[in-house]
């Protein structure tokens, strides 16, 4: 079992409104979400000192978050990155208290994802895109420009081999969609999903359908982590980080010539020994879903469904409330919102608090949660969580 | 003229040749697949780099394969709207990876440029083409075959 076993947790998580225009710039939404996760927490701006972010070169600084917050920080990180970059900086703010480098630790993603920079959105400079991506000249001048063809790629090979089919796909979309329906804040909210129109929507970008997609939206959230010796002074219940893999990557860094592994199967190597438990232990779970198939994938990569047995496994509704593993209970990034995976660790961390207690949204009495980041076939880590 | 001279110009994005990747691009422009390969475990390696990614090895040669180059859709997607430029008017694209019959342990990504959507399958039979793209530069593609 890892060394710092339920010794950090989280302490606070908050986030701005969520809309397709926000009409304000990501700093301004940063500053809502970290101060809500502040209230949250029962603690003041002082009390941080250190800040950290993620972005796409579409967000604000750290530095900014803290000048007005009003925080002189010991310490800020901002780091290009997407999927499972808030498992990698809450990996990096234990590392940075246990140096005894800061004691409170506030993280962010800030992005107008809708009506400011998207991602995938065809704005890219095609000789940009051919530098910047390894590789990317034997992928671009063939029209592979886009996440939901380069994982989409995998997707194919797997369904293939996995013996899956697009009902299956459909089966995580309506679940989570499902959620969505009882999350008055989700995007999808009043917008239900069933199987018959899932099947009958045309593909954007063959396996996938718009549904099949993650949203995208303008919205913050915030995350404060500290040690579980300070969580006891905070005002909410702390959520213990019981296991962690903070990165793996795939062996190559030109990931789509080999769709063999993903960079998940590493973490799943290794998350349940890190905690101490087994998958069939989790209660409840967050699993990156930027496209619906990445939820397959995973299910297998952590062990929760083996590779014949993912399509029964969803087709049964072990997704859903009552499942086996209810998973994404707030709608996900296919129908809550999109802030590249940080609103599903808030969403797991008010499930573990029993936030939801006596309403349909809450996982009875659920004790330890897995909440996956997937970067992509090339990057992935996961956190497991306990109350 | 200047309108003529405008609806035949490519649109979409030309390969960028590096310095780990020209020979690959220079043996298309002739018509040509060539391959890196390591000197030392000698395993294929595609896309190229600067180094052996299976083993480290710095010392890497190519291997000119030809024109005859056969191999069969290993995985594909197809996609019915324009992620770059150009693509606007080939819709819906077809993007295949390939396994090569003529070099083991590698697959090649391209369009297949003759077939309707419904025509693809994994384990289908293709042969690589070249495009003249401009007037120096041509781009490798699959066609299915049988």
């Amino acid at each position: 079992m890892w060394d710092l076993s339920s010794k950090y947790a989280i302490v606070g998580v908050g986030e701005s409104e969520r809309s397709k225009n926000s009409g304000t710039t990501p700093l301004h939404l940063a500053l809502r979400a970290s101060r809500n996760a502040l209230a949250d927490a029962g603690l003041e701006a002082k009390d941080i000192d250190a800040v950290m972010s993620y972005s796409e070169h579409d967000s604000c600084t750290s530095h900014q978050v803290s000048t007005y917050l009003g925080v002189r920080p010991k310490y800020v990180k901002d780091i290009i990155g997407g999927g499972s970059s808030t498992e990698l900086l809450i990996g990096d703010a234990i590392a940075l208290i246990e140096a005894g480098q800061a004691n409170t630790v506030l993280i962010f993603r800030a992005m107008n994802g809708r009506s400011g920079v998207r991602m995938g959105g065809g704005n890219w400079s095609t000789d940009l895109l051919q530098s910047a991506i390894d590789g990317g000249s034997f992928i671009i001048p063939y029209g592979m420009a886009s996440p939901s063809q380069w994982f989409g790629m995998f997707a194919t090979r797997h369904m293939h081999e996995a013996g899956l089919t697009q009902e299956h796909l459909g089966h995580v979309c309506v679940s989570f969609y499902e959620h969505a329906q009882r999350n008055p804040k989700a995007m999808l909210h009043g917008k239900p999903l069933t199987m018959e129109n899932y099947l009958q929507t045309a593909h954007l970008s063959y396996p996938f359908t718009k549904h099949d997609f993650c949203l995208e939206t303008d919205e913050a959230n915030a995350i404060i982590v500290t040690s579980a010796e300070r969580a006891k002074d905070c005002k909410s219940r702390p959520v213990y980080i019981k296991g962690l893999v903070s990165r793996e990557m795939h062996p190559h860094s030109h990931y789509w010539t080999d769709l063999t592994q993903v960079a998940a199967d590493y973490v799943g190597e290794r998350i349940y020994e890190s905690a101490g438990i087994k998958p069939e232990d989790l209660h409840v779970a967050s699993i990156y879903d930027c496209y619906s198939w990445v939820v397959l994938r995973q299910l297998e990569a952590y062990k929760i469904a083996p590779r014949e047995g993912l399509g029964e496994f969803v087709t049964q509704g072990n997704l859903k409330m009552g499942g086996k593993l209810p998973s994404n209970t707030a709608g996900g990034m296919l129908s809550e919102g999109y802030t590249h995976g940080m609103n599903n660790v808030l969403e797991i961390t008010r499930q573990l608090r029993h936030e939801y207690k006596g309403t349909e949204r809450q996982v009875e009495g659920c004790e330890l949660g897995l909440c996956t980041g997937w970067l992509g076939p090339d990057g992935a880590g996961a956190l497991i969580l306990s109350n | 003229m200047t309108t003529e001279k405008t609806s035949t110009k490519y649109e979409k994005p030309i390969p960028l040749k590096t310095l780990d990747n020209h020979p690959y691009w220079d043996a298309a422009d002739n018509h040509e697949l060539a391959i890196q390969s390591c000197c030392d475990c000698q395993k294929a390696i595609h896309p190229p780099g600067p180094a052996c990614p299976h083993c480290g090895s710095p010392n890497m040669e190519w291997i000119n394969y030809g024109s005859d180059i056969t191999g069969e859709i290993y995985s594909y997607v197809t996609t019915y709207v324009p992620m770059l430029p150009g693509f606007q008017h080939d819709l819906p694209t077809i993007i295949a990876q390939v396994s090569v019959d003529q070099v083991p342990g590698i697959q090649i990504t391209a369009n297949i440029i003759n077939a309707k959507p419904e025509d693809i399958a994994i384990g289908k039979a293709v042969k690589m083409t070249w495009l003249d793209i401009t007037e120096d530069r041509a781009l490798p593609q699959w066609k299915l075959i049988g």
